[in-house]
């Protein structure tokens, strides 16, 4: 298990970004190699030796899954990203979904991905993570409107009286099974750990008003399939690492600390010295620089990441949790901001 | 009448959206803004006060977001029961009955596809009594700048959850400004900020979709 390494770095004061983007960018055919398992494995392992850690965090794609699950449907390529479901597939189209999944062929991308931790999975001394995004997220990304029937549901309207609902949960049905058969190919391809991104598990979604209230949506809806993968992983020996950058509340955290992942990342909104009484004493709190703005020198200058990091890393020595000091999110290249957002990376690695 | 008119602006604020909606469950069965708002206008009521009973619903609503008794959900809710309303009148807006506060030309910018956000803000401004002309995603300054052209003194927003689409919203601004000065712009997304925006050049930065909507009142009222 790759907790106990975890809780290892974690108290040798481990500093690490999820990073692997930038350093694709740095080859001037970066969309090539990312259908590329060799070459897309060898920029992981790089990127791990770039930044001095045995943790290989692959590139960070929420947009993979849905184009592997509208593929069984029939979708063209070049729609897949603006498509959504404007009625809920039947429940005969999602058994045969399901029955499907794991004997259809995967993109070029995902296959490319699967190549890359198996190439990484040879390196000694790397710790091979898979990626995927998590069922609710991948859920907000098949419907129009996924908010309207969240909302519905968190009055206690069900499936049977709102088509909305109905939409929601056949697209939750459809999301965990792709994802499900995604973490599976990740762990059959070598992976030791897999970063499930749930961004969208926010109040932006979830009313805290309806939760406060008593609603079960958030269990129902993030919590229970995320139990799901949580179980697959423990069946197979491997960790979760459970992330969220969105806004959330202090009970969505005590949730996501019910995964018990080996690590939780959380967005910059959150005070992690203070999350760390709210989640287990073996989960690695990891985050949580505000890496969105590193593109920006009037909003986040770099002595302001140094300033940051080094208040960071003295709250969570105080407070005793263990921690891994890194970012709130994917890292991305921005062409136009490559050096700024370089050398805030390059100072978030380097201890005070 | 003036009975008809307070329903109105309850069923905004909850987000009661018509008859059919299960939706807030204490109101189920219950007739909605739509249902309202019909009737409203048979009864003889002008148009100009069932459209000041709705913005009389989305500031309650409003209100309840500043001070943290509602959210998001809520607030969306509430946007669809105005819109609900809004159809009744549209009639009265495209004769010059009654005119919107403005016009606000919407898009989310060129090499980013997320719409939730921008979404979110077209359905409260467009709640809060202004005409919102929706761009879509993926738009290039050029859609921006014959939109501005089509709409003299609209307000733009520009929205972006990307930060690899920060030099594409920058770009847009300048585009804007270079050839339409006097055209206010606020911008809004994950990877920006106050200084962020200011630095693109930008006018104003909405956190959230109420304080877009809280800006556009600000600048309706100024000018």
């Amino acid at each position: 298990m790759l907790r106990a390494q975890l809780l290892d770095l974690a108290s040798r004061g481990h500093r690490v970004p999820i990073g692997a983007d930038l350093v694709l960018h740095r080859q001037s055919d970066a969309e090539a190699i990312l259908c590329d398992g060799a070459r897309l494995g060898a920029v992981v392992e790089e990127a791990a030796r770039r930044f001095r850690t045995p943790l290989a965090f692959p590139i960070m794609d929420l947009r993979l899954e849905k184009a592997e699950l509208l593929r069984f449907f029939g979708v063209p390529a070049d729609e897949v990203e603006k498509y959504h479901f404007a009625a809920a597939p039947s429940a005969e189209r999602r058994c045969e979904y399901a029955r499907q999944v794991r004997r259809i062929e995967p993109s070029r991308r995902v296959a490319a991905n699967l190549g890359a931790l198996r190439h990484v999975a040879r390196q000694p001394g790397l710790l091979p993570v898979g990626m995927c995004i998590g069922p609710f997220s991948l859920t907000t990304k098949l419907m129009a409107d996924p908010i309207t029937p969240v909302c519905m549901a968190g009055a206690g309207i069900g499936a049977e009286d709102d088509e909305g609902v109905a939409l929601l949960e056949a697209c939750l049905d459809l999301s965990l099974t792709c994802v499900l058969a995604q973490v599976e190919r990740a762990l059959d391809a070598g992976a030791k750990a897999v970063f499930v991104a749930e961004p969208a598990a926010n109040q932006i979604y979830f009313s805290p008003l309806q939760l406060a209230g008593g609603s079960d949506i958030f269990e129902r809806y993030v919590m229970e399939p995320n139990r799901r993968i949580a179980a697959l992983l423990a069946e197979r020996d491997a960790d979760l690492l459970f992330h969220c950058c969105g806004e959330i509340t202090d009970s969505m955290l005590e949730s996501f600390g019910s995964l018990r992942p080996s690590l939780l990342s959380l967005g910059s909104s959150r005070r992690l010295w203070e999350d760390a009484a709210r989640v287990p004493k073996d989960t690695v709190l990891y985050g949580n620089l505000p890496s969105k703005l590193f593109y920006s020198d009037e909003t986040m200058p770099l002595a302001r990441v140094a300033e940051d990091a080094a208040d960071l890393a003295a709250r969570m020595a105080a407070c005793g949790h263990p921690f891994i000091l890194g970012t709130e999110c994917d890292t991305l290249h921005v062409p136009e901001h490559a050096a700024t957002i370089r050398a805030k990376v390059d100072s978030l690695l380097a201890p005070a | 009448m003036n009975e008809l008119v307070d329903k109105i602006t309850l069923c905004i604020e909850r987000g009661k959206v018509n008859l059919a909606s299960p939706y807030p469950k204490d109101m189920k069965g219950q007739e909605g803004a739509d249902e309202l708002a019909k009737q409203a206008l048979a009864a003889g009521a002008g148009p100009e006060a069932i459209l000041g009973a709705c913005n009389e619903g989305m500031q309650r609503i409003g209100a309840k977001f500043g001070r943290g008794e509602a959210f998001v959900p809520e607030l969306l809710m509430a946007a669809k029961a105005m819109n609900a309303v809004m159809a009744h009148l549209k009639p009265f807006f495209q004769s010059g009955t009654v005119k919107p506060k403005g016009k606000f030309v919407l898009g989310t910018v060129a090499g980013d596809l997320h719409d939730i956000g921008k979404n979110l803000v077209s359905m409260v401004v467009a709640g809060n009594g202004w005409e919102v002309v929706d761009l879509g995603v993926d738009v290039k300054p050029a859609k921006f700048l014959d939109a501005i052209r089509a709409n003299p003194g609209c307000v733009v927003g520009l929205s972006a959850l990307l930060t690899t689409t920060m030099g594409n919203m920058a770009g847009t601004v300048k585009d804007i400004k270079a050839q339409f000065p006097s055209t206010v712009i606020i911008v809004g997304g994950a990877p920006l900020s106050a200084e962020a925006a200011a630095q693109m050049g930008a006018d104003g930065y909405a956190h959230d979709p109420q304080a877009a909507a809280s800006f556009l009142s600000r600048f309706a009222a100024a000018a």
